[in-house]
C-alpha cells in the first residue's frame, strides 16, 4: 500500500508539472500544445540515455531533460508559432500546427530508438528505469527516490512560478501580455521575448515532467500519445487559465488514476483496473461540461 | 480481379474520402473543431463487428451473447457464418446493407451526443470531442463482451459469395462506389439552400440569425450527418478487413490524418479533399512499396519518415498555404451558363430603358 501511495504521489506530481506547462502555453499564446507528448517522451529517452548509455544516476539527466525542453520549446515557436500568431491564425491551426510538430518529433525520436538499439544494443523500444531509481530510508520506511524529489519539484516550482510572476519585472509583464497583449504592446513591452519565454519555460516543464515520469512509468515511444490525456485532462481540471489550478489539477487526475483505481478494484472488483485510462478521459469531460472554469472557478469565487 | 497494389490504393483512397467529407461537413461549413472523428468510425467498426453476426448467428441456432464475441467460440461460430453467406448472395447483400443502415443511425446517435458540448464549449469543444473518441476505444478494448477485447472479433463476410478470390476486389470497389456517393452527396449539400446557410451561420452567425436561421439546430444536424457517414466508413473498412481489434482505431490515423488530408485538400472544398485524399494516398502507397530502396539510400525506417513527412506537411500548410491546394469558392446554384444568360438578359433590359 506504502509503495503505491509513493508511486501515486510521484506519478500525480508529474501528472501536475506537465499539466501547468499545457496551461502557460496556452495562455501565453491560445495554442493548445499537442506537441507536449513528443517533449514528454524526449523527457524521459534521455534519462534513459543517461541511465544505460553512460551509466549515470537517473537524476543526473533530468535538468538536461528540461533544457532540450527549452530549445526544443524555443525552435517551436521560433519555426512555427511565432509566424502564426503573427499571421493571426485561427485556434485550429495554431493546435495543428503543434500536431505537425509532434509527428516530426515522434518520427525523429523513433530513429533516434533505432539508432541506439542498432548501436550500443539497449532496450531503446521498452525499458522500465523504475529498478535504477535508488530506494531510500524515510522515518523507518524504504521507498524509492522519486516518491521524494518530484513532489519536492512541484512545491519548489509552486514557490519559483509565484515568486517569478509576481516579483520579477519578466514575470509581471509575462502576465500583462497574457491579459492584454495591446496594451502590454503599448507600454513597452516586447510580447515576442515573452511568448518565447513561455514556450521556453513550457518546453522545459513538459520535458521535465517526463523525465521525473521515466522512474514511475515503463518507457516507450508512444508513451506521450498514450500519457498525454492525463496532462490535457489535469490542465483542463484547473481550469486551463490558471497555472497554479492546473498543477493542482493534475495532482488531482494523477492520485484518481491510481488511488481511485484502486478503490474502486476493491470495491467492484479487479476488473476495473483496465479502464484506468477511462478516468482522466472521464474527469475531462465531467469537467468541460458541468464545471468548464475548472478549480481554478472556486478560487475566482472566493475572491469575488 | 485486381492486384494487391492497387486495391491498397483503392480501399485507402475510398475509406479515407468518406471520412475526411464528413470531417468537412462539420469543420468546413460550420466550423466545429471535431477533433473526435474517431468515435463514429470506430462505433461504425463496432457495429460491423458485433450487430451482423449476432443477427445471424441467432436466427442461425448458433450462440449471440456474450459467447459470440468469445474468442474461442467467435472463429468458429462466424465461419459457420460465412459459409451460409458463401451460398446466399440476396441474404449477404441484405445484411450489408441492413449495417450499414444500423451504422449510420448509430452514428448519428454519436453526433447528437457531440452536440450537448458542441453547444456548451468554443475554445475546447476539440478536446472533448478527443475524449470522447479516446473513451469509446478504451471502452471497446476492455470489455469483452461487445468485440472481444483485446483478442478482438472476426467480421462477418458479406461478400464471400463472389469467391475467397476476389471478394476484397468486390468489397473495395462498394467501399470506392459508397465513396463517391458520399462525394455527390457533399457536393449537392454545398450547393443547395441548406449548404449556403450553413456557410452563413458560419462566417456570420449573428447576422444569420437575424434572418430567422437556427445556428444551434443547424450544428446539430451538421454533427449527426457527419458522425453517420463516417460511421459507415467504419464499417466498411471492418467489413473489408474482416477483423475488428478497437485497438487499432487509433486518434492519430482516424482523426488527425483526416484532418492533414483536409488541409492539404483546402478546408471548405470538395474538390480539394478529394485531391489531397489521393496524393496522400498514393504517396503512402509509394512509401510502403520503395520501403527498401528508402531506407537503403535515406538509412531510416520508411514508417518513421512517413510520420516526419506527414508532419511537415501539415506544418507547411499552415504556414504558407493555409487555405490547402484548392481554396473554397463561391459555389454557384446554377450553372454558370444560366447565370451569364441571365446577366446579359438583365443589362439588355437596362440598356433598352436608357
Amino acid at each position: 500500500m506504502l509503495d503505491l501511495l509513493v508511486k501515486a504521489v510521484a506519478y500525480s506530481s508529474c501528472i501536475g508539472i506537465g499539466a501547468a506547462a499545457i496551461t502557460l502555453i496556452y495562455n501565453a499564446t491560445r495554442t493548445f500544445n499537442f506537441a507536449h507528448a513528443s517533449l514528454v517522451a524526449w523527457g524521459i529517452y534521455m534519462v534513459f540515455t543517461g541511465v544505460y548509455l553512460l551509466g549515470l544516476s537517473p537524476y543526473a539527466f533530468v535538468p538536461i531533460a528540461a533544457l532540450l525542453g527549452a530549445a526544443i520549446g524555443l525552435a517551436i515557436y521560433f519555426g512555427v508559432n511565432r509566424w502564426l500568431l503573427r499571421a493571426k491564425a485561427s485556434m485550429v491551426n495554431l493546435m495543428m500546427s503543434t500536431l505537425g510538430v509532434d509527428l516530426v518529433l515522434f518520427g525523429v525520436l523513433n530513429i533516434y530508438s533505432d539508432y541506439l538499439i542498432a548501436t550500443y544494443k539497449v532496450p531503446a523500444k521498452y525499458f522500465v528505469l523504475e529498478v535504477r531509481d535508488p530506494i531510500i530510508e524515510l522515518g523507518g520506511a524504504r521507498i524509492r527516490l522519486v516518491g521524494v524529489v518530484a513532489p519536492l519539484i512541484l512545491v519548489a516550482l509552486v514557490v519559483a512560478l509565484h515568486l517569478f510572476l509576481t516579483r520579477t519585472k519578466v514575470g509581471v509583464a509575462m502576465r500583462a501580455s497574457i491579459e492584454n497583449p495591446e496594451l502590454a504592446k503599448i507600454s513597452g513591452i516586447n510580447t515576442d521575448v515573452i511568448y518565447a519565454l513561455a514556450w521556453a519555460i513550457g518546453g522545459a516543464l513538459a520535458a521535465l515532467s517526463g523525465a521525473l515520469l521515466s522512474l514511475v512509468i515503463s518507457g516507450y515511444t508512444a508513451v506521450g500519445m498514450t500519457t498525454i490525456v492525463s496532462f490535457f485532462a489535469g490542465a483542463i481540471v484547473g481550469g486551463l487559465f490558471s497555472i497554479f489550478g492546473s498543477l493542482l489539477g493534475g495532482l488531482l487526475i494523477g492520485l484518481s488514476e491510481f488511488l481511485g483505481i484502486t478503490l474502486l478494484g476493491n470495491t467492484l472488483g479487479g476488473w476495473v483496473y483496465a479502464y484506468r485510462p477511462a478516468i482522466p478521459l472521464a474527469a475531462l469531460a465531467i469537467t468541460l461540461l458541468l464545471k468548464p472554469e475548472g478549480l481554478a472557478g472556486f478560487v475566482v469565487k472566493v475572491r469575488e | 480481379m485486381l492486384p494487391p497494389e492497387l486495391l491498397l490504393i483503392i480501399i485507402n483512397f475510398a475509406i479515407g474520402l468518406i471520412i475526411t467529407i464528413s470531417l468537412n461537413i462539420e469543420v468546413g461549413l460550420l466550423n466545429i473543431p471535431q477533433f473526435g472523428r474517431l468515435l463514429a468510425v470506430v462505433m461504425g467498426a463496432i457495429i460491423a463487428a458485433a450487430v451482423p453476426g449476432r443477427i445471424l448467428a441467432a436466427t442461425m441456432g448458433y450462440p449471440w451473447g456474450a459467447e459470440y464475441a468469445d474468442h474461442m467460440y467467435n472463429f468458429k461460430i462466424v465461419s459457420e457464418i460465412n459459409r451460409a453467406l458463401a451460398v446466399n448472395p440476396a441474404l449477404s447483400i441484405g445484411i450489408f446493407l441492413l449495417t450499414l443502415a444500423i451504422a449510420a443511425a448509430v452514428g448519428g446517435l454519436m453526433g447528437l451526443l457531440c452536440a450537448y458540448p458542441a453547444l456548451r464549449l468554443k475554445e475546447t469543444l476539440g478536446i472533448v470531442l478527443l475524449a470522447f473518441g479516446d473513451l469509446a476505444v478504451t471502452i471497446a478494448w476492455n470489455y469483452e463482451p461487445i468485440v472481444g477485447g483485446t483478442t478482438g472479433v472476426f467480421v462477418i463476410d458479406p461478400f464471400i459469395f463472389v469467391g475467397t478470390q476476389l471478394r476484397f476486389t468486390v468489397a473495395a470497389l462498394v467501399a470506392l462506389l459508397a465513396a463517391l456517393a458520399v462525394y455527390a452527396y457533399a457536393e449537392l449539400l454545398v450547393r443547395s439552400p441548406y449548404g449556403r446557410m450553413l456557410k452563413a451561420i458560419r462566417d456570420a452567425e449573428i447576422a444569420a440569425g437575424i434572418y430567422g436561421k437556427d445556428a444551434v439546430k443547424a450544428r446539430k444536424q451538421v454533427l449527426v450527418v457527419g458522425g453517420a457517414i463516417s460511421a459507415i466508413a467504419g464499417a466498411l473498412w471492418a467489413f473489408f478487413t474482416g477483423s475488428m481489434k478497437a485497438v487499432t482505431y487509433t486518434r492519430l490515423q482516424w482523426t488527425f490524418w483526416p484532418w492533414a488530408f483536409m488541409m492539404l485538400g483546402g478546408v471548405g472544398n470538395n474538390f480539394g479533399i478529394l485531391v489531397g485524399v489521393l496524393i496522400y494516398t498514393v504517396a503512402r502507397f509509394l512509401i510502403i512499396v520503395y520501403k527498401g530502396v528508402i531506407s537503403a539510400v535515406v538509412g531510416i525506417s520508411p514508417e518513421w519518415l512517413e510520420y516526419i513527412l506527414v508532419g511537415l506537411l501539415i506544418i507547411a500548410i499552415i504556414l504558407f498555404r493555409p487555405q490547402g491546394l484548392f481554396p473554397e469558392k463561391p459555389v454557384y446554384s446554377l450553372p454558370k451558363r444560366r447565370i451569364h444568360e441571365i446577366i446579359s438578359r438583365v443589362e439588355r433590359e437596362l440598356e433598352s430603358r436608357t
